[in-house]
């Protein structure tokens, strides 16, 4: 029989251990800044998972932002330099209040990039609110972000009623497809997509069935059971690539052959890699749009290209933008730049970026909702265009 | 739930449940011997998974691979994970828990170096291998075998249920018909006579890390054929077969098989009905059910002492 005291104590000690582990490992490299500039040193910082499972999402955001601040010290337009701060939360809600904390504990951070992931949004908003730190996520797609009065959060990419609403648009205009199946991954992203897609769908007039796959599930044999046994014509994955990976080739096993749909959270090529073939004819949509198949940002694909040795990834270029935004907001504020006055320059300006022009309504929520379509082709992760043209409406 | 879904149903938890009984012999042989809760054989099991993943993606299996070249990489991701396993449990013992058996420390001692270990380790394998997860190489095609009573039966599926069971058919006999077995058992019921009686206590403590690493890696490589390959990937199935170990009765061997097949079945049936969010809510149900009329687990325990 297990010693009573032994477990006793067992218990209190890994559920601390466990909390401890969640408190680790901070691979902050920050490499930015250096070089040309001089005058006032501001800083600026990104919350995202540099470590954990969704890794690859948020080095694809760093790297834009430390792309556009070395320019912007090395091009030697500014009397300021800027150096880059990051700040790991992991992806998880978990970790998002440290994260958080470290960036507004230093007086000279003048504004965050992020949260990236709208669950550690959530928690980190308010806080950055608190210490008038301005916060511009450029990933956080959770639509309710915006309606629950933070007060220097702004978001610089269409939420997820412009996915779902895209992805239901996509699949209302393709034949023979009369049933969906959603399955999100029990987090505020997967939910929110999920029941926005559901809403656009049920209007459209396609039935729609619900089912949910928590995030640290390991094993996707009987959610792609559920999905076969649905009778859908569609499916739409509302979860990120860590999971679609799995959860595509146990499809593919169970014999799934109807089209599927995921969104800009399994837009990544680690999602490739871990189905393999498995992932061939998925659809994915984005907000984001692929830098390095559109002109307007050929450019900077080349640049990110030559500084990480790897093409830029999914809201690489967004970051960029809304990195490059927040410096030029503070040249034009000059020395009167600070927490306060930057957040309300950002706010109430508009900045013509190479992806888009950035321009916030009363709320925080950005004020453009294009939605664009990729698939996955052979070993790429094709462009396929706007959704709006893709199905002429 | 029609007879049909239960069939195909309860395959699925028979692949899971196979390996989670695997798992679990590494947890219930060491604990037969030193009454300690290895926690840190979660990481063996992932060091399973990262041995077959590396080995086989040096040797690139060839696209379009023939039945005995198929057979060939499995065979290899198998030996490849088993021996990092083995050598990971070996290691473990030997670093983490022997001079703390020689310097007679408590038992709630081992229990926070066994943690200890296990952070040390996943966190060694973020750092080395990164933290994204990989998918291993594709050594076959993975069609349809057999139906079993309707369901179909994939290789994947087919090769993870018969390298369970001859493993296990293996531990068992290695258990209960060989010398190191009786060494296991004798150490298992007193120390202190077994050593009297000639039984080398650090030989056959290091030789049951050993057998449980080895079984521990070839469940990690399967796994990983089933899933993927990542850092953390041993603590849900770790914490499973661990529950397994208990349901069965915590240091029966037998009893640990018979845990794993219950837990993964239960699981499966859960996910079926109630859907993936309840997963584990059914089989620690029937953990809590179960210990509730027999405190000692299905089989019962078969440690000698009371701890």
């Amino acid at each position: 029989m297990l010693n009573r005291s032994i477990v006793k104590l067992a218990i209190p000690v890994a559920i601390g251990a466990l909390a401890l582990t969640a408190c680790g490992s901070d691979d902050g490299d920050s490499n930015g800044g250096g070089g040309g500039g001089g005058g006032t040193t501001y800083k600026i910082a990104y919350q995202g998972p540099l470590s954990g499972d969704n890794v690859a999402l948020g080095e694809n955001m760093q790297n834009g932002i430390q792309l556009a601040i070395n320019e912007a010290n090395e091009s030697g337009d500014y009397d300021f330099t800027v150096e880059y701060v990051a700040t790991d939360d992991r992806g998880v809600e978990g970790q998002a209040t440290a994260a958080a904390q470290l960036v507004i504990d230093d007086e000279d951070v003048i504004a965050a990039i992020g949260p990236a992931f709208s669950g550690p949004a959530e928690v980190a908003a308010p806080l950055y609110g608190e210490a008038g730190v301005l916060a511009v996520s450029s990933s956080a797609t959770n639509p309710t972000l915006t309606e629950q009065g933070f007060p220097t959060f702004l978001r610089a990419v269409p939420n997820d009623f412009a996915q779902g609403a895209g992805m239901a648009q996509f699949l209302a205009a393709q034949d023979g497809v009369e049933k969906v199946i959603l399955v999100d991954n029990v987090t505020p992203y997967g939910e929110g997509l999920a029941e926005v897609a559901e809403a656009s769908l049920t209007e459209l007039g396609l039935e729609v069935e619900r089912s949910s796959v928590p995030v640290d599930t390991p094993d996707y044999s009987g959610a792609a059971r559920t999905v076969v046994q649905s009778g859908a014509d569609a499916l739409v994955y509302a979860g990120y690539y860590q999971t679609a990976g799995p959860f595509a080739a146990s499809l593919k096993d169970a014999g799934f052959d109807g089209i599927a749909v995921s969104g800009d959270g399994t837009n990544d090529m680690q999602f490739l890699s871990l189905a393999g073939a498995a992932s061939e004819g998925w659809y994915l949509t984005c907000p984001c749009t692929d830098a390095t198949a559109d002109e307007a940002t050929a450019d900077f694909a080349e640049r990110y290209q030559s500084a990480f040795n790897q093409p830029p990834g999914t809201y690489s270029a967004e970051s960029y933008d809304v990195a490059q935004m927040i410096i030029s907001a503070i040249a034009e504020l000059g020395a009167e730049a600070n927490r306060d006055s930057l957040y309300e320059a950002v706010a109430t300006g508009s900045y013509e970026g190479l992806t888009k022009t950035f321009s916030f309504d009363e709320n925080g929520e950005f004020t453009n909702d294009a939605i664009f379509m990729y698939q996955v082709q052979g070993d790429d992760i094709a462009y396929l265009g706007p959704i709006e043209e893709l199905t002429g409406g | 739930m029609s007879l049909q879904d239960f069939w195909d149903v309860f395959v699925l938890g028979v692949v899971l449940g196979s390996l989670y009984a695997v798992i679990a012999i590494g947890y219930t042989l060491v604990y037969g011997v030193l009454q300690l809760l290895n926690f840190a054989h979660s990481e063996v099991f992932m060091s399973g998974g990262f041995g077959g993943l590396i080995v086989l993606t040096v040797v690139v299996p060839a696209a379009d691979p023939s039945g005995i070249q198929s057979a060939g990489y499995v065979l290899l991701g198998m030996l490849a994970g088993a021996a990092l396993g083995g050598g990971v449990a070996y290691g473990l013992e030997r670093v983490a828990y022997r001079p703390l058996r020689r310097r007679g420390a408590p038992r709630l001692v081992f229990l926070i170096t066994a943690i200890g270990a296990s952070f040390f380790i996943y966190n060694l394998a973020g750092k080395i291998f990164g933290r994204n997860a990989s998918r291993m190489p594709s050594m076959y095609e993975n069609k349809t075998l057999f139906t079993l009573f309707g369901a179909p039966i994939n290789v994947t599926q087919a090769l993870v249920v018969v390298s369970a069971v001859l493993m296990l058919i293996l531990v068992d006999f290695v258990v209960n018909r060989t010398k190191l077995g009786s060494g296991i058992r004798a150490v298992a019921q007193d120390p202190e006579v077994a050593s009297l009686m000639g039984v080398n206590i650090d030989k056959v403590v290091s030789r049951t890390f050993v057998l449980g690493g080895l079984m521990g890696g070839v469940a990690g490589f399967l796994y990983g054929t089933t899933t993927q390959v990542w850092y953390t990937m041993g603590f849900l199935p770790g914490i499973t077969a661990f529950a397994a170990a208990v349901l069965g009765g915590i240091g029966n061997v037998r009893g640990a098989m018979l845990g794993g097949m219950v837990l993964g079945v239960v699981e499966a049936m859960t996910v079926e009905i109630w859907g993936d969010a309840w997963r584990y809510v059914g089989a620690f149900a029937v953990l809590v059910a179960v210990l509730m009329f027999r405190p000692t687990g299905i089989l019962g325990e078969r440690v000698a002492r009371t701890a």
